[in-house]
């Protein structure tokens, strides 16, 4: 894309163009069709107008008279021979009654190549002429006017006396003024920061070129009347070749401001334009000013004419006359997409701030440590701006402080714009973010609706966060309008009073009104916040966390969207009260584990987030799914490198680089509509292709390579695009990266990060200071005697789980022993490179550690020294423990889990053992969570258990299915007294690898013979493969009553035992026995009386395990 | 069999399992006789005896047509007389393959699409169900299935195959057990799931859908065909029956 060009050839296109206009106005038949829509507002009158009929309605009957009007006026205008172009472009509405009338003014425009409406059309009128207004149309001028200017005609006679066209702004109508954003100030101010050189220099050339370009404004006004939204564009574009702008000019400029919705931006576009075209390939910079995140300050001029001059027949052609803003007509659509969204402007503000507030971002990390003392109730305060865009916007307007007012983007007649904020007087009305104005108006006819104002938004949340920074040392920052503020170490007397004295200083500075919430954590904090809206606040005490959260509606809930909230009503859950019947299993199987999760938390308003971790960003892309049209590849190939532009900008401004690059498209469905929404997306299916490289890139042209092959991916009809979203991931950070050969190592790894240098060497000296183990030991034990070992770890895991990628080789003391000496070779060595050769001595003293505490030293409780360690004052989270703390991570989940149960019974030991990390009693244990852990970590815990314990633990059933052959805790006290035969027997008779049962019926005749043949087929042997033998022995005995039925007895419970044995693993082996049995018991009484005295017990075994019955032929 | 290094023992008799599995409902599909058998098959075992003629003549006119005979015969055999199934060779048993490339892949795709899950031992039991032509199931065949996940030695796969081959031995002798199927019936392959898996998790659990079988509302009778028990797979095979008075309503 050449995009310098000289004025002289962006000139010649500008006459190429007026003389295509000239061209179409000659032609009849399509002025014709224009005055036919000019006149209608309705779609129906050109089809009215194509059926022959001409006067069947009032719609077409106007049709043709304006169609008459117009050819009249343009016939008159025709014959007056002499006339100026001074008001070429300017198609005037004379409403009511002026000084000049309105028959003397239509002459005006006659002369001077001016327009003259004679009915009031949004799409044609390009000023309102009266001189005064009545009270209702002044208070409803948007309605009124359409966004037009409503000028005295005044504006007229000195045009024609200056004999050119004056702005019209100082002749704007009195009433109106006070209404209008005020923005001349604003553009004097920026455009007084222009070099005076440049000034002077560019005067001479612009003054022509401007001249020359302003008539084209006007006809293209005349041929796409409602591109109003382009005019600014046009304009815009024209300053940017004009290099300056004297005040004069811009006046001109300024004369289309109250016509777009997007005024504000517009303007500060035009002057970030002016300000940035004296370094005019600033987007190739990469580094962009700290407070203008928008990244999109590259204008690609004269290709912009090119296509502009392109578009207009093709457009015609098509007889639309919408297609303003789309892809098709604006060059820069992306850039001034992203400039008027508000997503964007929230998505990016994150950026900004961080970057105005950057020390203070980081500088929280040291608040995690600081939060071991855990006895302290936490006090969280979260503020929150009430309906921040509105009421900034109406900041400076208090008369509208109790009227209704939306934000919003356009404000067209048809109203298909979307609101994206109301105030709550607006909201008493039922308006909602997401409505169309349209309906909105609806409810609530006198709805003052106004455009973003960007700037406006920016300077506000600034000094909202400076308050909160002043005041708080932790902040944590969730939108521009809203953020936390964590006061545990703060020691505060009285929150409320603190929140209270916040929420007036951010009143007196912003004039905006905020309101808090505070709780004992995050999620209270917020929860606390709802209640408070608007401008109040509230404090949940730990006391009433219950009674609040009780019927509390579930949507309530931060993370509980429409989806879920849907679900839940299935499950006719509609409070957290009802919620918190449910059992966390159940809701994990429901919804997924992390979902469950949550659920189970919030209903309890547990939350163990931590202020002030931000989270790092995965993946950056821009999507533009609005205004999305093409008519060919070329101009998705146009657009498609913008956007790459655009993305490498928010790259570079995130300072990283990305490996896998994914395109999203939207792809019209065949079957739908033009959407609701204008120049929206619509109804849509989304496809992606995505390709990773091997080296991280942000740079513009292989993005630009990337894409173009993604694109061919796809097959698609361009046409049917609409909207393309593009995203990277896999981030890297860019410095590190640009080491080359360092990049993959773990030094770079570790050392990277954004985090404050100063501060890491700080930590980092700070510890070396210290000798490594002395400063373990002792922080052991002041961790020890700290308490309450579950909130330590609970703030652990949040470090874990939030993945905080802050970064720095941590301390050696904080190392794991354990994991360092368990690393790969070349991992150890590079390790031991960064710790300059420390890290072998420390493995040496950790073994000297690691032997004396051997005594309790096992895996489990390694990791919980590791744990405790981390948890060193002055810590940062270490990534190094992440990659390792997997099984740790589990551990945790597993204090986490017991310490739901019972957070109140943590007890403080004043011995404290190493082994106060397990619970002190099986009730702590949730079930569930032992259950996900992995058998052999289970295991280990199991052990860990005090011996009663883990028989209770054992004999769940859910938690140990088939563990019955381990259970052999009653084998010992029964073998104290062999002979007594009794049903209180334990399950153990099959236990071990000698059955218990051989020694225990030694006395008894029948069964020593079992046992014999048993023994003689080798132990492991299964009883039907003995039982043939035995019974075919059982002949040769004989037996007396009375042992008769105690061998019954005996036989019973023996089979019974193998039946509980066997059942649920080898069915087969029952059934084999049983059989036999029962053959058996055809000939012999005593096997009959054992068959009849089992089956029951073995048909209600099966039917457990089976849910069905052994069929017995 | 090609099975990867660092294959978890899990999933190396998960694959063992998915493959047995394929061999077993092929047999019980077999032994059910859902499908025809190769109904000329016994007719090679009874060649006719062609009655000599001392005449010259009529003995090459007669050694002509005895050709043109046996030509037809091979033809009949080899084309129409084949069933359904094959007969191949599977963990050095004889087995049947399904010839219909349909009835194969149905079979296949859909313990395939198991593995998974198996591995994961989420998978409670596999079910083979006949039906008759209202949708009552008659009969099932049912593979109940304990994978240890625990279990962390490496498994020998001949070990397992070994034990998983008297399965094929023993269906192949149990026809005794089942019960005679009424024309015209249904059958289909169902998987007990210990817990859904989350669709949309994986491509996997898409192609599983809840079923809608009806089930017997009398308690059912088992029929313990074979179990194995060993780490980390568990397998127990036995045939569920409606009880005897639901049967006789039916």
């Amino acid at each position: 894309m050449d995009s310098r060009l000289s004025n002289s050839s962006s000139s010649t296109h500008h006459s190429n163009s007026k003389k295509r206009k000239k061209n179409a106005t000659a032609n009849n038949t399509n002025q014709k069709t224009l005055g036919v829509a000019w006149g209608s507002k309705s779609l129906s009158a050109s089809s009215c107008s194509s059926r022959k009929s001409p006067f069947s309605d009032f719609s077409s009957y106007m049709a043709h008279k304006n169609c008459k009007l117009q050819n009249q006026f343009d016939s008159e205008a025709s014959a007056s021979a002499a006339r100026k172009p001074i008001f070429s472009g300017v198609s005037i509405f004379v409403d009511g009654f002026t000084v000049p009338s309105s028959q003397e003014l239509r002459g005006y425009m006659l002369k001077y190549d001016g327009r003259f409406e004679n009915y009031f059309s949004r799409h044609c009128v390009t000023h309102i002429i009266c001189s005064n207004l009545p009270d209702s149309k002044v208070k409803n001028i948007r309605a009124f006017s359409a966004g037009l200017p409503v000028v005295k005609p005044t504006w007229i006679l000195d045009s024609i006396a200056a004999n050119r066209l004056l702005s019209w702004v100082p002749y704007q109508l009195e009433q109106v003024a006070s209404n209008q954003p005020k923005l001349s100030a604003f553009f004097t101010l920026k455009s007084s920061k222009m070099s005076e050189d440049t000034f002077t220099n560019a005067l001479c050339q612009v003054e022509p070129d401007v001249q020359d370009s302003f008539p084209r404004v006007g006809q293209l006004k005349e041929r796409h009347p409602s591109e109003v939204g382009e005019m600014v564009e046009v304009c815009r574009q024209i300053s940017n070749e004009s290099n300056d702008i004297s005040s004069k000019k811009t006046d001109v400029f300024m004369m289309e401001e109250p016509i777009g919705e997007r005024v504000i931006c517009d303007e500060e576009k035009l002057a970030e334009a002016n300000s940035s075209e004296t370094n005019n390939e600033r987007n190739t910079e990469g580094e962009l000013d700290p407070t203008y995140q928008e990244p999109s300050t590259s204008f690609s001029i004269p290709c912009s004419d090119n296509q502009n001059v392109h578009q207009f027949p093709s457009s015609e052609a098509t007889g639309s006359s919408k297609q303003c803003h789309s892809t098709l007509t604006d060059p820069n659509f992306v850039e001034n997409y992203f400039k008027n969204s508000r997503l964007h402007f929230i998505g990016t503000w994150r950026q900004r701030y961080r970057k105005r507030f950057p020390t203070l971002s980081t500088g929280l990390n040291n608040g995690i440590s600081n939060s071991n003392k855990s006895d302290i109730k936490s006090v969280i305060l979260h503020v929150d701006m009430d309906c921040f865009f509105v009421s900034v916007v109406i900041r400076n307007k208090p008369a509208l402080f109790d009227k209704p007012v939306a934000v919003c983007h356009s404000n067209n007649s048809k109203g298909t714009s979307e609101i994206s904020s109301a105030n709550y007087p607006a909201r008493s009305y039922g308006i909602r973010a997401g409505m169309f104005v349209r309906d909105a108006k609806a409810l609530c006819p006198h709805l003052v609706t106004f455009p973003y104002n960007f700037e406006a938004y920016e300077e506000v949340a600034d000094q909202f966060y400076s308050i909160l920074h002043r005041h708080c040392n932790k902040v944590q920052a969730v939108s521009c309008d809203e953020a936390f503020l964590d006061f545990t170490d703060a020691m505060v007397e009285d929150p409320e009073l603190l929140a209270s004295s916040i929420r007036k200083e951010i009143y007196e500075t912003t004039r905006c009104t905020a309101s808090a919430g505070i709780g004992g954590n995050m999620l209270m904090a917020r929860i606390a916040t709802r209640t408070a809206k608007p401008n109040g606040q509230c404090y949940i005490t730990p006391e009433r966390v219950d009674d609040h959260l009780n019927q509390l509606p579930v949507d309530a809930l931060p993370g509980i969207g429409y989806v879920l909230q849907e679900k839940l009503k299935k499950q006719s859950v509609n409070t957290c009260g009802q919620l918190r019947m449910i059992s966390k299993n159940s809701l994990q199987k429901e919804y997924g584990m992390k979902t469950g999760e949550m659920l189970w938390n919030y209903s309890r308003g547990i939350d163990y987030r931590s202020v002030g971790i931000i989270q790092e960003c995965k993946s950056i892309g821009a999507d533009v799914n609005w205004g999305v049209r093409f008519r060919d590849m070329k101009d998705c190939e146009h657009f498609l490198i913008n956007l790459c532009k655009e993305v490498s900008l928010r790259l570079q401004c995130c300072g990283v680089q990305g490996r896998t690059f994914t395109l999203k498209i939207k792809k019209r469905r065949k079957d739908a509509d033009e959407p609701a929404k204008f120049m929206g997306c619509g109804d849509c299916e989304n496809l992606s292709h995505s390709v990773t490289i091997p080296l991280a890139t942000e740079n513009v042209e292989i993005l630009q390579r990337i894409v173009k092959q993604l694109l061919g991916c796809f097959y698609i009809d361009v046409k049917e695009i609409r909207g393309i979203g593009l995203h990277v991931s896999r981030l890297e950070n860019a410095d590190t990266s640009k080491q080359g050969t360092e990049k993959y190592t773990l030094k770079s790894w570790l050392t990277s990060g954004s985090a404050s240098v100063e501060k890491q060497k700080y930590h980092m000296g700070h510890n070396k200071h210290n000798s490594d183990c002395a400063n373990c030991a002792s922080s052991h034990g002041c961790i020890h005697s700290q308490g309450s070992s579950f909130q330590i770890d609970n703030k652990i895991l949040n470090i874990h789980v939030s993945g905080d990628p802050i970064s720095t080789p941590p301390p050696l003391c904080q190392l794991d022993v354990e994991v360092i000496r368990n690393l790969p070779s070349e991992v150890f060595s590079e390790l031991n490179e960064i710790y300059g050769g420390k890290l072998i001595d420390f493995i040496a003293k950790g073994k000297g550690k690691c032997e004396s505490s051997s005594s309790l030293g096992n895996s489990l409780e390694d990791d919980a020294a590791t744990c405790k360690e981390e948890d060193l004052p002055y810590s940062d989270p270490i990534p190094l423990n992440q990659i390792f703390s997997e099984n740790k991570a589990m551990q945790h989940e597993r204090v986490l889990g017991s310490g739901h149960g019972s957070c109140s019974q943590v007890t403080h030991n004043s011995n404290i053992e190493r082994d106060d990390l397990l619970p002190s009693s099986l009730s702590q244990i949730d079930a569930s969570v032992l259950q996900q852990i992995p058998e052999d970590l289970k295991a280990v815990i199991l052990e860990h258990l005090p011996a009663h314990r883990a028989q209770d633990f054992c004999s769940t059933p859910a938690i140990c299915p088939g563990r019955i052959n381990q259970d052999s805790v009653g084998v010992d006290t029964s073998k104290n007294c062999p002979g007594t035969v009794n049903h209180a027997l334990n399950d153990s008779l099959w236990a071990g690898n000698l059955p218990s049962w051989m020694d225990k019926f030694k006395d008894s005749s029948c069964l020593r013979k079992l046992g014999e043949i048993y023994h003689r087929s080798g132990f492991n042997s299964q009883l039907s493969s003995v039982l043939p033998q035995f019974l075919s022995e059982f002949h040769h005995l004989d037996l007396t009553q009375e042992i008769y039925d105690e061998t019954v007895n005996i036989m019973c419970e023996l089979l019974k035992q193998y039946v509980k044995v066997k059942i649920e693993r080898d069915i087969e082996e029952i059934y084999i026995c049983f059989r036999l049995l029962k053959r058996f018991a055809v000939k012999s009484q005593f096997f009959s009386r054992v068959y009849n005295d089992i089956f029951p017990f073995l048909q209600a075994a099966v039917d457990d395990n089976y849910g069905g019955s052994l069929f017995m032929p | 069999m090609q099975r990867k290094e660092n294959e978890t023992p899990q999933g190396q008799a998960a694959s063992v399992l998915v493959e047995f599995l394929e061999v077993a409902i092929t047999a019980v599909v077999f032994l059910k006789g859902v499908y025809p058998s190769g109904f000329l098959l016994p007719s090679l075992d009874s060649p006719s005896s062609m009655p000599f003629l001392f005449f010259f003549f009529f003995f090459f006119l007669l050694l002509l047509l005895l050709l043109l005979l046996l030509l037809l015969l091979l033809l009949l055999l080899f084309d129409v007389g084949k069933g359904a199934f094959e007969r191949r060779r599977y963990m050095n048993v004889v087995v049947q393959r399904a010839r219909h490339p349909q009835l194969r892949y149905y079979i296949h795709a859909t313990v395939s699409g198991l593995l998974p899950f198996l591995q994961k031992g989420m998978v409670d039991r596999v079910a083979v169900v006949f039906f008759n032509t209202d949708n009552v199931p008659l009969e099932k065949f049912i593979f109940k299935l304990t994978v240890n996940q625990s279990y962390g030695s490496s498994v020998e796969g001949v070990d397992l195959q070994i034990s998983l081959r008297s399965f094929l031995a023993k269906l192949s002798v149990s026809e005794s057990l089942t019960k005679k199927l009424p024309p015209d019936c249904r059958w289909e392959i169902t998987g007990n799931f210990q817990l859904l898996p989350e669709t949309g998790t994986s491509k996997e659990a898409n192609f599983w859908i809840p079923t809608d079988t009806k089930q017997w509302e009398q308690p059912l009778f088992i029929t313990p065909i074979r179990s194995m028990s060993s780490d980390p797979l568990c397998l127990q095979f036995y045939i569920e029956h409606p009880s005897l008075s639901e049967s006789s309503v039916l």
